[in-house]
């Protein structure tokens, strides 16, 4: 018990907060992005744990950064298909979405178990080091809280800012919240409309991609039949939390990522409660969140809303 | 596109269209039209409702394509194949159906799909131009506030001050002055006048007679899609000339007041206040309506009209107070009001509608709840669209298509569309808010003649608006909004321009205070 009133406990739980985080960063805030545009992308958990597998492979026999990035490409291919199915093709957003969730974790996990033999323990990434920023590193507590992480958490953190800026201060982020609000309107207004959902959806497919990837990348190492074990399922849920905004999106993910490290934590303190009990602590404390963002919360108005152009 | 020998792109003809023609799917919406605009002017294009006049704009902004015919731009030849096109070339085009986009701002709005807008959203000068061009043309337009939480005349401005700012060669209104009163169209018509002078064409679209006089150079008129009067000069004409060209009948603009008789108090309210972010609110009303009378409600836009419309048909949740209709208090029930007999023809088609269903459903859609068209829960398509057919007929909806979509009719055959679902049966309280808004002359008369025959079966209608013309033909009584409070209240006779002037800029006591 008197752990919990230990600095040090508290900064190991922030810090593994955000390690926790990272993937969940990558992949809401793609989503983000296709939701202000109007696209209930479902699919997310599909293009993440395509992305954690392609990582792998890609990463084991040449170097994290590349198997990285062709990670996030392969949840890009992912995506195009929602893409060429529900934008182009008119058919039922949730449908699609679902599918392509089952299409991707049902390949992965058969991909994987055909091409290795001993349980993937032959395929395997080392993880990487922390990047430590010399004096700042070292202030006591802040520095073991918030510094000292990989190069994948501090890739999100500067994804966050260009997200943010890309959404509310350029024409870009403009036409992307006019085709979720209002796509008849920014039609008549020269918007086209599909081609912001296409350029958003993608967006989204690469960075659920990118989240995979630093799942496997940058804290697993190796994989697993249905590695992402809802990740892109609680990135929606921190969506909404956040109520459509790319700074509230990586504020939900961290706190998402904390109460999960909490729950890691508390279970070397209390050690008689079963971790499976812990680990509700987030979606308790998401629960009380949408409860009362829900006041305030407002979804894009054309979400899940196919639009079909009139010519 | 190639630009012809010895054309000198600033001074061809703006516009020139030959034999244009769209048809969607049976209803030949232009047939062969031919349309020329020519530099310096301001030329009227007028017509019955579901003429071809939104459409021949739409294929003149490049946002609907032409099945055949050419069109030339200041001498070049021009085939824009999208509205970013269209505004590319210097096209300007204000919708009936406004496009501003809900959930941005007024500035916002302004640099989406501007031509040659920096890639990067500049705030701060955003805001600067909409504030500049806002107090250049004595217009209102906030920068910062969303599309969503401005009243319709606000709305209104803000599409003509965009189209202006973007600083087009040609401009289109369509309809521009329907949701604005007296002050906001003289500022418009100043807009229009200067424009024109700075050498900007502008091709405006309008039911409103007076305005087409006082602005127009040439007339055009349209009927069921073909040019029948092709730019006659108005210049000379007086109104009654404009009005033979335009309708044929000048008959039709005789307001017939049918004597009614006045019954006992249908509509109560009580200490009535609602609060708005949308604009003012209302505070403190209190008014009777009788059966068979008619109160006028007028006021400048955005000093309570939406608030007091809300509550009336039990859409507001209310601050204070009460609305009774015949004994029984609906406050804050929609359901309530609709049970009790509460019609609403909505200020706004586009929420008064709802645009992607059918004319079916939405001429059907008082019925929802009551089962009439449901078996088991079960909805009974064919007696629905009976039904619709029948009602339709009856309010001259053009074409009579249950089956279409609501949105592709003609703004004048929404507001029909919205007047069949509402007017079906005779209301107890009617809360009509700009009955005639986009109507024809012919069918604003109609429409005239059914808030007449409303009352006369003894209902108690309100009827809200900006166009001043409107209440004077319509009402026995008037009251006057200012800031959410009733200003002036009088009978109709003693309407005079001075005493609406005073109350509607608030410069009349409050009754409260007149009252003591
Ligand atoms: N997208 C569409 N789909 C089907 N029919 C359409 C569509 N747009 C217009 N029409 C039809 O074309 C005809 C002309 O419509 P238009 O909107 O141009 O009329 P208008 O002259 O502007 O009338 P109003 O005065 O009522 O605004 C109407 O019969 C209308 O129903
Ligand atoms: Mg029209």
């Amino acid at each position: 018990m008197s752990q919990l009133l230990e600095a040090t406990f508290w900064s190991a739980t922030v810090a593994g907060g955000l390690r926790l985080a990272t993937p969940l960063i990558y992949a809401s805030i793609g989503e983000t992005f296709a939701q202000r545009a109007g696209v209930l992308n479902l699919g997310l958990e599909g293009y993440m744990i395509i992305g954690a597998l392609t990582s792998l492979y890609v990463a084991d026999p040449t170097a994290a950064p590349l198997g990285f990035l062709v990670g996030g490409l392969a949840g890009m291919g992912l995506a195009l298909i929602m893409v060429l199915l529900s934008i182009r093709l008119f058919a039922n957003q949730v449908v699609v979405g679902f599918g392509l969730t089952i299409l991707g974790i049902g390949t992965t996990g058969y991909i994987f178990h055909v091409t290795t033999d001993v349980g993937g323990r032959d395929r395997q990434v080392s993880l990487p080091s922390e990047i430590d920023i010399p004096l700042l590193s070292d202030i006591p507590w802040l520095g073991d809280a918030v510094f000292g992480h990989s190069w994948y958490t501090w890739l999100s953190l500067g994804l966050v800012l260009v997200a943010g800026f890309v959404a509310s201060r350029t024409i870009f982020g403009l036409e992307v919240k006019a085709v979720g609000e209002d796509p008849d309107a920014a039609a008549a207004k020269g918007v086209d409309v599909l081609r912001i959902r296409t350029q958003a959806t993608l967006i989204s497919g690469f960075l659920g991609g990118l989240g995979g990837a630093a799942l496997m990348l940058g804290s697993v190492g190796r994989f697993q039949p249905y590695l992402t074990a809802n990740r892109g399922f609680i990135a929606l849920i921190v969506i909404i939390m956040a109520s459509w905004s790319i700074w509230g999106a990586a504020v939900g993910a961290f706190v998402f990522g904390f109460f999960e490290a909490l729950g890691f934590n508390l279970n070397n303190v209390f050690v008689d409660v079963p971790i499976e009990g812990l680990n509700t602590i987030p979606f308790f404390v998401a629960l009380v969140i949408l409860t009362v963002s829900a006041r305030w919360a407002r979804m894009p108005r054309g979400l899940g809303e196919n639009y079909v152009p009139t010519v | 596109m190639t630009s012809e020998p010895g054309a000198d792109p600033a001074t061809g003809t703006p516009l020139s269209v030959r034999g244009v023609s769209r048809r969607f799917g049976s209803v030949q919406a232009l047939a062969n039209v031919d349309f020329t605009l020519e530099a310096g002017e301001i030329h009227a294009l007028v017509g019955e409702n579901g003429a071809g006049k939104s459409t021949l704009a739409k294929i003149v902004a490049g946002s609907i394509r032409s099945d055949s015919g050419s069109m030339s731009l200041f001498g070049q030849p021009y085939r824009p194949t999208s509205r970013r096109e269209g505004a590319a070339a210097g096209v300007a085009h204000v919708r009936q159906q406004l496009s501003l986009v809900r959930g941005l701002t007024v500035a916002q709005n302004l640099q989406l799909g501007r031509p040659g807008a920096p890639a990067i959203f500049n705030a701060a000068s955003a805001r600067a131009e909409v504030e500049r061009w806002s107090d250049e043309f004595s217009l209102s337009v906030p920068a910062e506030t969303l599309v969503d939480d401005m009243p319709l005349a606000v709305r209104q401005q803000a599409e003509i001050l965009i189209a202006v700012a973007w600083g087009a060669r040609l401009l289109i209104l369509d309809e521009p002055s329907s949701a604005l009163g007296p002050l906001e169209t003289k500022a418009l018509i100043a807009l229009c006048h200067r424009l024109r002078s700075e050498g900007t064409p502008i091709l405006y679209i309008s039911h409103r007679l007076p305005e087409l006089a006082e602005l127009a150079d040439r007339l055009t008129v349209l009927r069921a899609g073909r040019v029948v009067v092709e730019g006659a000069d108005v210049r000379a004409a007086d109104l009654r000339e404009v009005a033979t060209l335009m309708i044929g009948d000048v008959s039709l603009l005789e307001v017939n007041r049918p004597e009614i008789e006045r019954g006992t108090t249908r509509l109560t309210v009580t200490d009535l206040s609602v609060s708005s972010t949308q604009e003012i609110g209302c505070h403190g009303l209190n008014f009777e309506v009788a059966g068979g009378e008619i109160l006028g409600v007028v006021g400048i836009a955005g000093n309570g009209q939406d608030s007091l419309a809300k509550a009336l048909t039990g859409q507001a949740k209310l601050a204070s107070g009460h609305v009774v209709v015949d004994g029984e208090d609906i406050s804050g029930s929609a359901r309530q009001a609709i049970a009790a007999g509460v019609a609403h023809l909505h200020e706004d088609r586009s929420t008064g509608l709802a645009a992607a269903f059918t004319v079916a459903d939405n001429a059907t859609a008082r019925h929802v709840r009551s089962g009439r068209f449901t078996r088991f829960g079960v909805r009974l398509a064919d007696k629905i669209a009976r039904h619709a057919g029948e009602l339709v007929e009856r309010f001259q909806v053009r074409p009579p298509d249950p089956a279409a979509r609501a949105s592709s009719l003609s703004g004048g055959n929404q507001q029909k569309l919205m007047a069949a679902r509402e007017l079906e049966k005779n209301p107890t309280v009617l809360v009509a808010h700009g009955p005639t808004k986009g109507l024809d002359p012919e069918a604003a008369k109609a429409m005239r003649d059914r808030c007449f025959a409303a009352a006369q079966a003894g209902g108690a209608v309100v009827v809200i608006s900006a166009d001043l013309d409107e209440v004077s033909d319509l009402a026995h009584r008037v009251v006057v909004l200012y800031r959410g409070r009733v200003t002036d209240a009088f009978p109709i006779e003693d309407m005079t321009s001075e005493r609406l002037g005073a109350a509607m800029a608030g410069l009349t006591e409050t009754m409260e205070a007149a009252s003591g």
